[in-house]
């Protein structure tokens, strides 16, 4: 059976107040969204969502939301990757109580840990919880520490709801070295990717991503994953391109920038928390010209 | 702007090693046989001396006479890349202009050795490069090996306006980032700009749009890296995914071992090349018995060429 994580899934920004607090309906009205727009799954809070800048008692408030908004339309699956270890696992009992459908989980921050660590760690969050988890590998983020394909394997060989990996390197090498060895032990393996790269990832066995303009152009990332699949590579590449260079826009001051983009689709999330800053107008006026000049202002979803 | 369209497409591009003798002499006889292997098993183009060549570990006079050499026993069966990679921009450069009386058909340049230049410095360093010669000019971006000096999407752009014979780019970043921004951009302002893979993991550039392949392992396996490269050609990607799964297997065992495995992995498949020139050193006998198991564990190995 093919894993209910796939396609392009949705990670929601997180909506401020002008005075930076949660903003607990226009939350809802962002997973209504997703939901309406074609989401296949929905997981918060990714760091577009500011996860780090939260506390976890936020956290948990708006993942109690979220699963109770979306309400089995989709899977919603909750990041409780967090500073602390300890925080994660608290986060991860947490999800399976209020009834997530999974987890995601990246290798520890800060501390650059070894294979052994990495591994001890996903060995004890796996058995802490019954949930599917996925894990989250990012080594350009993290300094280089990073799954390898054989520590994969051991994780895969010893963990039955270890289902999957956002495999966020973007690089070819990295990306095969998990998805053989993964996907030679289970074929239902889900080889997850990053920032809508599906025309890379696709034809490696990658069943979806993670999105970074979800809330700017649903439409152009179902295209997206549509033409991947149907392996029509003309156009998957055109439509990469476009996806590509929001990617580019959006990745100065990610997700201030996002957040500045959804202003001009008519769909305001307010401020960012510090230390990130918020878009200024100027960057907003920038960001509306370059969605002009790539028609996402006429094909994409106006307003709520 | 000139609308320079370049009728050279490498394809698929062998990268031979340099076979030394006992006293690190090179080996010609050896090396005609080997540049006469790679024709046979299908190379469409020849890039000569690559790092997988030990270009490096060559002064300047014998690499201009092993080039000289091997094009004249080349004699036209298939095109010859001339790799001038240097430090220092004029000596690059000088190279180059050899290169392109010595018959080469383009040449292919890395970023500086050592300085880690910044972005302006490497594009004074290509424009030099390529401005000396007629012939095209691609440039070679591995970061790994260039300790993080990068080509960047916006180099290219720059290089276009400088150089009418910038044909196009080797990426070994492998940097699906990079390497898309690149595809977006480059081949309209230029038609005919070409990015070719630096190494056999060619499903996800061929995706992008990659035209050619760079591969130090037809070596090993000429028969697996023309499969990859043909599916990938004909872009039958998912049917390519087997076939690059298993040369990913064989590039992981043997990245790590560096020229001095490849050399060790080819005495395996009966072609000895004898061992790399210091620094590098020969792997010792507990490593190739190791390196041997590996290749035996591979599944599709035994459908390979032995000996010559």
């Amino acid at each position: 059976m093919p894993s209910k994580f796939r396609g392009v899934m949705q990670s929601p920004v997180t909506p401020l107040k002008d005075d930076f607090s949660l903003d607990l309906p226009t939350f809802e009205k962002l997973l209504d969204f997703h939901v309406r727009t074609g989401a296949t799954a929905i997981s918060w809070p990714h760091h577009k969502s500011e996860s780090l800048n939260l506390t976890i008692a936020e956290r948990k408030r708006f993942a109690e939301a979220a699963v109770r908004v979306v309400n089995g339309r989709i899977p919603v699956t909750i990041h409780v990757s967090a500073l602390a270890v300890e925080d994660t696992m608290a986060l991860a009992r947490h999800a399976q109580e209020i009834g997530a459908d999974g987890i995601l989980a990246i290798t520890p921050y800060f501390w650059t840990p070894s294979l052994e660590a990495i591994e001890a760690y996903f060995m004890r969050l796996c058995r802490s919880i019954a949930l599917p988890v996925l894990s989250y590998n990012s080594p350009s983020y993290l300094a280089g520490v990073e799954i390898t394909g054989e520590l994969m394997a051991r994780l895969i060989e010893r963990l039955p709801n270890f289902v999957g990996v956002k495999e966020a390197s973007f690089n070819s090498e990295k990306f095969l070295e998990i998805s053989r060895a993964a996907l030679a032990m289970r074929d239902d393996f889900a080889m997850l990717t990053g920032v809508e790269y599906l025309l890379p990832s696709v034809p490696l066995g990658g069943v979806g991503s993670y999105s970074a303009a979800g809330s700017i152009c649903p439409n152009l990332c179902a295209q997206l994953f549509d033409a991947c699949t149907a392996g029509d590579w003309p156009r998957a590449r055109e439509l990469q391109a476009k996806v590509s260079w929001l990617w580019l826009l959006f990745r100065d001051q990610y997700p201030s920038s996002l957040k500045g983009g959804m202003v001009m689709m008519g769909r305001p999330v307010g401020p960012t928390r510090a230390p990130l800053p918020t878009a200024t107008r100027e960057r907003q006026a920038y960001i509306e010209s370059e969605l002009a000049r790539l028609g996402i202002l006429d094909t994409e979803p106006h307003g709520w | 702007m000139s609308a320079f369209s370049p009728a050279f497409l490498p394809g698929l591009v062998h990268t031979p090693v340099t076979p030394f003798t006992r006293d690190r002499g090179i080996d010609l006889d050896l090396y005609e046989r080997l540049i006469d292997f790679h024709i046979g098993n299908g190379a469409d183009t020849l890039a000569l001396a690559m790092h997988a060549g030990e270009s490096v570990s060559l002064p300047d006079d014998e690499r201009r006479r092993l080039l000289e050499f091997a094009i004249k026993h080349v004699n036209g069966r298939k095109p010859v890349m001339a790799h001038v990679s240097e430090t220092g921009t004029g000596i690059a450069a000088a190279l180059a202009r050899h290169a392109e009386d010595a018959g080469a058909t383009a040449i292919v340049a890395t970023t500086p050795y050592y300085w880690t230049p910044p972005a302006a410095m490497v594009l004074e360093h290509f424009a030099a490069i390529g401005a000396a010669v007629t012939i095209p000019f691609f440039v070679y971006n591995a970061p790994e090996e260039m300790q993080g000096t990068k080509v960047t999407a916006e180099l290219c752009r720059k290089l276009i306006e400088r150089l009418p014979n910038f044909a196009g780019v080797v990426d070994l970043s492998l940097d699906w980032q990079f390497m898309i921004e690149l595809m977006t951009d480059a081949p309209r302002l230029r038609p005919g700009f070409q990015l070719l893979s630096g190494t056999e993991l060619l499903v996800s550039p061929a995706a992008i749009g990659a035209s050619g392949l760079f591969a130090p392992l037809a070596a090993i396996a000429p028969k697996l890296v023309r499969k990859l490269y043909d599916l990938c050609r004909d872009q039958k990607l998912f049917e390519a995914r087997k076939t690059q799964e298993t040369i990913a297997g064989l590039r992981q065992a043997l990245k790590p071992l560096g020229v001095a495995g490849l050399k060790a992995a080819m005495r395996a498949m009966s072609r000895d090349c004898g061992e790399p020139r210091p620094p590098l050193v020969p792997l010792d006998a507990a490593a190739c018995q190791k390196l041997v198991a590996t290749l035996d564990a591979i599944h599709a190995l035994p459908e390979e060429p032995r000996g010559w």
